[in-house]
């Protein structure tokens, strides 16, 4: 005679080996069909053991003997656990049309449901005691329940209240509420922390009604979206889009008029408003070209010693590929400084001044300053 | 009753059977500072930077070895003097303020001395101030390279070529006229390297990203030998540098020869199939000044998709060099080569100056470095191993070159000068 867990165990070995052969065949996968099929083995594996030693189950052995065990006279209690892997396999089942986030969000509720519920089932027949038994479910589970619990509470909190922060209109608004929130936090701590003999059923209502609203807030403020936010744009931007003009671009009026790294580079270039010049640092004698080593880091900084805002430029004649296309920027400039500031610049030449045409010079848009740079 | 065995334990050894050990080591030790072919002797200065060094560590050395010699002494006395003989244990003192404030005083005089000299003389080493000849140095795996700039007023290291000038760009051996002051500014195109020229000046450390300045000087021609002094991955041993220096009239030749226009090999013979075998197996990487396609066109070598550093040895003028594979091998014969190293002050510009003629030629490393570079030379260049890199190489890789294109090579390099 098979028991039910046998029979269990050999229609899923059954099982695992038809989907084995069915994945293999029509998805061409080694991976998952070894997979099922060590599921399959393995499966088999056991409900042969279960088979040979009837399930240990005394039910089979001595129907009569474990029908009138103690543990048998008590009545299952109610459980959360199956509606948990109910919705769990629901919502696998909707994440299987429709997004992997579900898919993954009910596998996780399945396991956990499955889990609890087994957990529950098994310690409701540990003895005739009930308490006794509360405890042992307790001892066994609570070590990962509660973390568990406590961490996805605190999650769906803490991604509530972004969701409410993102939702707010503008970055005022976000400061009005956060300190509003702070305070109501604050105002609430202190009356708790005055009033000593609040109830258990008070605070209990207070912490539920804040987190119900939060949840709600933020399920509202999430369902709304975020608020519009309005990217940068940077010097490497204007670059790329060969912008680099004598004209300011907001990436430029953003753009910080300072250098924080003012050592390791390669040269400075001033420009005093109409011409540029070069130094070389570290080297106080008589300078020679600008030159600088190919397939080298360059880094170059940049003071605008002139009456007006000045941005400098060069243009790096990147390689084209197989199609016409540049592989790298065609032009490199600075932000726009403003009179006295420092901009900064790397650079990295493909190719020696002798493959470009008229070669390599720095300038500044908008007048005739020009310096040569030589890439042997 | 006494244990025989811990009494023997406790039996001081006779000094007699250490004496022959003791001595031998000694002796090895000794001689061994004797050596004469050692080209980077930190001891034989060869030039300002060098002897600054040298006249600091001479003095500290002695300070050192007199303080050394006076501590062993005053041990190997009370070892001696005051051996256990049963004797009863002498009276102890403690405290004794004189004596204390002394042995600190001492040492932190001797201290401050050498640290005082040693201070200035760091100063002294980075000063950029009065240098006269500027030289661009770029180390990675595993070789140097070195390009000279042009001035302003179109010098090169101070002196002014007869040809129309261009910066110059070698490796291996960095060219310097004796007696001046050079100043390189040196980075690195990959990991870290260290420059380091122990008869011109101490090592300086190239990082990528960043420039260093250091200086070099030579009072006399002649080649001094160098070697990376920070590990830099498989090939460290291997990649060497040699700074020459050259008297000013055999500097100024060495610059025009530099600058000399490109020179294609006669048609027909072995060196102008070397010519089109270059084109076609070694100019993606390495490039010759001036040299062009059939068409006309420029070649202009493209290390950077290549090369995991972005850079190859330039070769335009590789047989006016003595080294080749990071100044690894002697592109001359052993007797050539002695030729060279070993010629007076006086001659040596000229022995250097007639670089790799064909009888000079060591065809056998050449030729085996063309075969299989890294069999000859460790190095990442295997295609399999080169996802890290994006399928760039480290090093040079096997060309799989026939043996009839190595000797078309060859030809074609050999006019290289």
């Amino acid at each position: 005679m098979f028991t039910t867990g046998s029979k269990l165990l050999i229609g899923s070995a059954f099982a695992a080996a038809v989907f084995a052969v069915v994945y293999g065949v029509t998805q061409e996968g080694s991976l998952g069909t070894i997979g099922l099929i060590s599921a399959a083995v393995g499966l088999a594996l056991l409900a042969t053991i279960n088979v040979l030693v009837r399930d240990s189950n005394v039910s089979a052995m001595d129907p009569e003997g474990f029908e009138a065990s103690a543990a048998a006279r008590n009545s299952a209690r109610a459980s959360l656990w199956p509606l948990l892997t109910a919705l769990g396999a629901t919502t696998v089942t909707l994440g299987l049309i429709t997004n992997r986030t579900f898919f993954i969000l009910g596998m996780a509720a399945i396991t956990a449901g499955g889990l609890g519920w087994l957990v529950q089932a098994w310690s409701e027949r540990a003895s005739a005691d009930r308490r006794f038994n509360q405890r042992a479910r307790n001892t066994l589970i609570d070590p990962i329940e509660l973390p568990i619990a406590g961490a996805i509470g605190a999650g769906i909190l803490i991604y509530s209240f972004s969701r409410i922060m993102l939702g707010l209109p503008s970055k005022t608004a976000t400061i009005v509420a956060f300190g509003v929130m702070g305070a109501i936090v604050l105002f609430v701590g202190a009356i708790v922390g005055l009033k000593r003999g609040a109830s258990r059923t008070a605070m209990t209502g207070t912490y539920g009604l804040a987190a119900v609203a939060l949840i709600a807030g933020g399920a509202y403020a999430g369902l709304n979206g975020e608020r519009e936010t309005h990217p940068h744009h940077t010097p490497g931007d204007i670059a790329e889009e060969n912008e680099c003009g004598p004209e300011e671009t907001e990436a430029d009026d953003l753009a910080s008029q300072s250098v924080a790294s003012k050592a390791n580079i390669a040269a400075e270039l001033t420009f005093d408003g109409s011409s540029l010049t070069y130094d070389l640092p570290g080297y106080d004698g008589q300078s020679a070209g600008l030159t600088v080593p190919r397939s080298t880091p360059t880094n170059i900084m940049f003071h605008n010693d002139g009456d007006d805002d000045a941005r400098l430029v060069i243009e790096m004649h990147p390689r084209v590929d197989d199609d016409g296309n540049p592989t790298g920027p065609e032009l490199i400039c600075t932000a726009l400084g403003e009179p006295g500031s420092t901009q900064f610049l790397t650079l990295l030449f493909a190719m020696p001044s002798s493959a470009v045409e008229g070669g390599y010079a720095f300038t500044v848009p908008g007048t005739d300053a020009s310096l040569p740079v030589v890439v042997p | 009753m006494k244990d025989p065995m811990f009494e023997r334990s406790l039996r001081v050894p006779k000094l007699r059977r250490f004496a022959a050990p003791v001595a031998g080591v000694g002796a090895m030790l000794a001689l061994s500072s004797c050596a004469e072919d050692a080209p980077q002797d930190t001891w034989q200065p060869a030039g300002e930077n060098a002897q600054l060094i040298q006249d600091l560590q001479w003095w500290v050395f002695l300070i050192a070895g007199i303080v050394g010699v006076l501590v062993f002494a005053a041990v190997l006395y009370c070892v001696i003097r005051f051996k256990d003989r049963g004797q009863p244990i002498p009276e102890q003192s403690h405290g004794n303020a004189l004596i204390e404030y002394t042995f600190i005083a001492i040492p932190a005089a001797l201290l401050a001395v050498i640290g005082g000299f040693t201070i200035n003389g760091i100063f002294e080493l980075n000063r950029t101030d009065d240098t006269q000849c500027e030289i661009n140095v770029t180390g990675q795996q595993w070789w140097w390279e070195y390009d000279y700039p042009v001035a302003a007023d179109g010098s090169i290291c101070g002196y002014m070529p007869s040809a129309a000038a261009a910066p110059i760009v070698t490796s291996g051996q960095m060219v310097i006229p004796t007696n001046t002051r050079v100043l390189i500014r040196g980075t690195s195109r990959d990991v870290i390297h260290s420059f380091w020229v122990p008869r011109l000046n101490g090592k300086r450390d190239m990082v990528p990203g960043r420039v260093h300045t250091w200086r070099f000087h030579a009072f006399e021609p002649g080649i001094y030998a160098g070697q990376c002094a920070e590990f830099c991955g498989l090939s460290h041993a291997n990649m060497r540098m040699e700074i020459v220096a050259l008297d000013p009239p055999d500097f100024q030749t060495w610059l025009d020869n530099q600058l000399a226009p490109y020179t294609s090999p006669e048609e027909g013979t072995l060196a102008a199939a070397g010519e089109e075998a270059f084109i076609a197996n070694c100019s993606r990487c390495h490039q010759i000044d001036g040299l062009t396609t059939p068409e006309g066109d420029p070649v202009i070598s493209a290390p950077d998709q290549w090369v995991y550093a972005g850079a190859a040895p330039n070769l335009t003028n590789l047989m006016t060099r003595n080294t080749f594979a990071g100044a690894s091998w002697d592109l001359l014969t052993e007797d050539c080569r002695e030729a060279v190293w070993e010629a007076s002050p006086e001659d040596f510009g000229a022995a250097y100056l007639k670089g790799v003629t064909p009888e000079c030629l060591n065809q056998i490393d050449l030729r085996e470095w063309l075969r299989d570079p890294p069999g000859k030379k460790p190095m990442y260049a295997d295609p399999d191993k080169l996802e890290e890199t994006e399928g760039k190489f480290r090093g040079m890789p096997d060309l799989g070159l026939s043996e009839d294109q190595i000797d078309q090579l060859v030809a074609y390099l050999l006019e290289r000068k």
